[in-house]
């Protein structure tokens, strides 16, 4: 457990420390951070990543608006759930590359808006430096709500069903039932999800970047993990290791407020 | 008992240490006899995207090396555009992976060379052979070649002739100058034809850099001071192409999704004749002739947008190059695979497998029948020719160079922004690769 999780971390902070190559790394102390720091490039990505944050309570309320319909057992609702499960299950490299062809300038989107007559509506959704954050939080938005749907409809089945049916016996109605009652029994796991959802959003989404925007044009799309990956591959491992430990302090908070609310949901 | 227990484990630590050692000598053995008829080599490639066809090409010559050296097995992994570099830098520093690699010439050959990473190739192989060899300059290092050049690359300026008429110009004249090709974007713009294609979701900027922006300097050592800052890469003789770049952009000369599709979605447009004008390599040109008609276009050199000496010269390149890595116990045998490619019968299957020149004087001319591909061999062998990307430290060229160009070709950001840029980048690889900064300022000065 030590070798394999605590060397490469007292690898990684001590690299953060050194500049040039592995095999002739010079010692410049916190000059790595500094530069970083000072940097426009890094400080884009992590206003990116900022900027993604906001598809968390977009997803969550999507997902969980979607379960709570699908849990009135609704006519085909296994198969709606199938259906909106399915991009979970795709690899994101792959929708990553559909989507690139989808959301070009002349793309499948803006074709067919163009044809039904809704061109205004048509954007250079990854060439524009605006948009093409937005396109990505749009894919983590589409390829993630599926999780979300699972997890909410699988503890709204747990919830004993004798708490709704009293509320129901008591002329509650559909909304107070929802609002009121079932939603506030899930509250855990919607804090958990959320806490889940960040972490995502801080350091899982590299895939959807690269192959969508690969962090462009110019930086505009660019993610932390980005980064260290573009440092990486230019051989500045400094610079690379220096983000990799300031990621790591941040998915640290996260992942123990992660652990904060599953206790908590353990103690109700 | 403790002493019988203490025993084993001591036993079982000598054992394990004797292991060791006959590994490491066995492995010390294996790389003292480099027997160059014995080997199992690992090559990674890259040069389809430059040259349809090489996949193919270099299939088939393994083949037949395999047959003729039956105890060589030569194993092939094809690299992808945009890991190419990030794959062999991380090779580097984990010192394994291929025993031969490619890589882009100047730069991205010579720093890893500057690291350790690679052998000069002329250790390996005798000079009677690589002299033949073209472009060698672009790798040379402390008097030694680093890699071994197998094709040219020039890129040329093409124009469709059949949408030049329907603008009403002169479909058998192509722009010489910058003033003339815009006067020619704003015809085929009045006439609802997208005057120039091109993809910058990536490298589009960057070529431009290099087609364009090297117009003004007189040598390239001008652009090697600015990276070290003896000069101010702020100077429009370095960064002026930009405001070129930017007008091209606002006055709607170049494809509207210019900012959205990649690099090669962008050589596509001529193919598909959605776009009149275009640059490309000599393979693309060899591919846009199957699909336009070598009739209907037409083909010279970049039109001339700047004063320096360089303005005239042709950009022609190795683009890529193939060089032996340090760690590969078989520097011997990948020497003599690589020797064979030059073969005059390897070469003359790259030509028909690819309509791209060899990069050997031995490669007969008198193979090239093709009217347009004859232009494209004169215009190859053009006297003075360079590809001022190569000179970029790879970290500011991804950094600076192509994010600056996606920047002005999205709108985003202005060219003093774009030069800004520069700047950081360049200030920022001097003090993140100390090291590779001092090589690149002896390498620069010649000191």
């Amino acid at each position: 457990m030590a070798f394999a999780f605590g060397f490469p971390l007292v690898q990684v902070v001590r690299d953060s420390f050194y500049a040039g190559n592995f095999a002739s790394p010079i010692w410049v102390g916190l000059d790595n951070y500094k530069g970083v720091l000072s940097d426009p490039a890094f400080r884009q990505s992590l206003f990116d990543n900022m900027k993604l944050l906001l598809t968390v309570p977009i997803m969550l309320g999507i997902g969980l608006a979607i379960a709570l319909v699908l849990n009135d057992r609704i006519r085909g609702g296994r198969h709606y759930q199938s259906v909106v499960f399915l991009p979970y299950v795709l690899p994101a490299t792959a929708i990553g590359i559909a989507f690139s062809f989808l959301l070009q300038e002349n793309g499948v989107l803006n074709t067919s808006l163009r044809h039904a007559h809704l061109g205004g509506l048509a954007q250079d959704w990854l060439g524009n430096s605006h948009l093409a954050i937005v396109s990505v939080g749009g894919l983590v938005i589409w390829q993630q709500l599926g999780f979300a749907v699972v997890v909410f409809t699988a503890a709204l089945l747990s919830l004993p069903p004798e708490t709704a049916e009293a509320a129901r016996i008591d002329g509650a109605g559909w909304w107070q039932l929802q609002l009121r009652v079932l939603v506030p029994q899930i509250r855990p796991i919607i804090e958990l999800l959320a806490v889940i959802q960040v972490i995502t959003v801080i350091s899982w989404v590299f895939n959807y970047v690269y192959v969508l925007t690969a962090g462009g044009p110019g930086f505009s799309s660019s993610v932390m993990e980005l980064y260290i990956w573009r440092s990486f591959s230019n051989g500045s491992d400094g610079t690379a290791a220096s983000v990799a430990v300031m990621l790591l302090g941040m998915a640290s908070v996260l992942i123990g407020l992660s652990l904060w609310v599953r206790k908590q949901k353990i103690v109700q | 008992m403790a002493l019988k227990h203490v025993l084993v484990v001591l036993g079982l630590a000598v054992v394990l240490s004797a292991a060791v050692f006959v590994a490491g000598a066995a492995s010390k053995t294996a790389k003292s006899g480099d027997d160059p008829n014995n080997a199992t080599l690992t090559y990674w490639y890259w040069a389809e995207s430059d040259a349809p066809g090489a996949n193919n090409w270099l299939k088939g010559q393994v083949a037949l090396y395999e047959k003729a050296h039956p105890k060589v097995k030569v194993n092939v992994v094809l690299q992808s555009t945009d890991t190419l570099t990030s794959a062999f830098t991380t090779a580097a520093q984990t010192k394994s992976g291929p025993d031969i690699a490619t890589q882009w010439a100047t730069l991205p050959t010579l720093t890893p060379a500057w690291a350790g990473a690679t052998v000069p190739i002329s250790d390996y192989v005798p000079k009677s052979e690589w002299k033949n060899w073209i472009s060698t300059a672009e790798n040379m290092w402390e008097g030694k070649l680093w890699a071994m050049p197998q094709y040219l690359i020039g890129i040329p300026f093409v124009w469709n002739k059949q949408l030049f008429k329907k603008a009403g110009l002169n479909p058998n004249k192509g722009p010489k100058t910058w003033a003339e090709f815009l006067a020619d974007c704003k015809k085929l713009k009045a006439a609802g034809i997208t005057p120039f294609g091109m993809g910058n979701h990536g490298y589009g900027g960057a070529w431009f850099f290099s087609l364009i922006g090297k117009q003004n300097l007189n040598s390239i050592n001008e652009l090697k001071d600015a990276m070290i800052g003896k000069q101010d890469f702020a100077n429009p003789k370095f960064s002026g192409f930009y405001q070129a770049l930017a007008d091209l952009k606002k006055n709607g000369y170049l494809n509207s999704d210019v900012a959205s599709i990649s690099f090669g979605q962008g050589f596509q447009l001529f193919g598909q004749k959605k776009a009149a004008m275009s640059w490309g390599t000599d393979g693309n040109v060899a591919q846009w002739e199957s699909q336009v008609g070598a009739k209907n276009m037409g083909v010279e050199a970049i039109p001339i947008w700047g004063h320096g000496k360089l303005a005239s010269s042709y950009d022609v390149t190795q683009s890529s190059d193939a060089f032996i890595t340090k760690w590969s116990k078989h520097p011997q045998a990948a020497a003599q695979f690589l020797t064979f490619l030059h073969s005059p019968e390897a070469l003359k299957a790259w030509y028909k497998a690819t309509g791209v020149f060899p990069a050997d004087k031995r490669f007969p001319s008198s193979l090239v029948k093709d009217p347009i591909a004859k232009q494209l061999l004169k215009l190859d062998q053009s006297p003075v020719s360079v590809w001022p990307e190569n000179f970029v430290p790879p970290q500011v060229d991804q950094n600076a160079d192509l994010a600056g160009g996606e920047m002005i070709t999205a709108g985003s950001g202005s060219p003093s922004d774009v030069v800004k840029l520069w700047k950081t980048q360049l200030s920022q690889w001097k003090s993140q690769h100390p090291d590779e900064y001092n090589s690149y300022k002896k390498w620069a000065t010649g000191s």
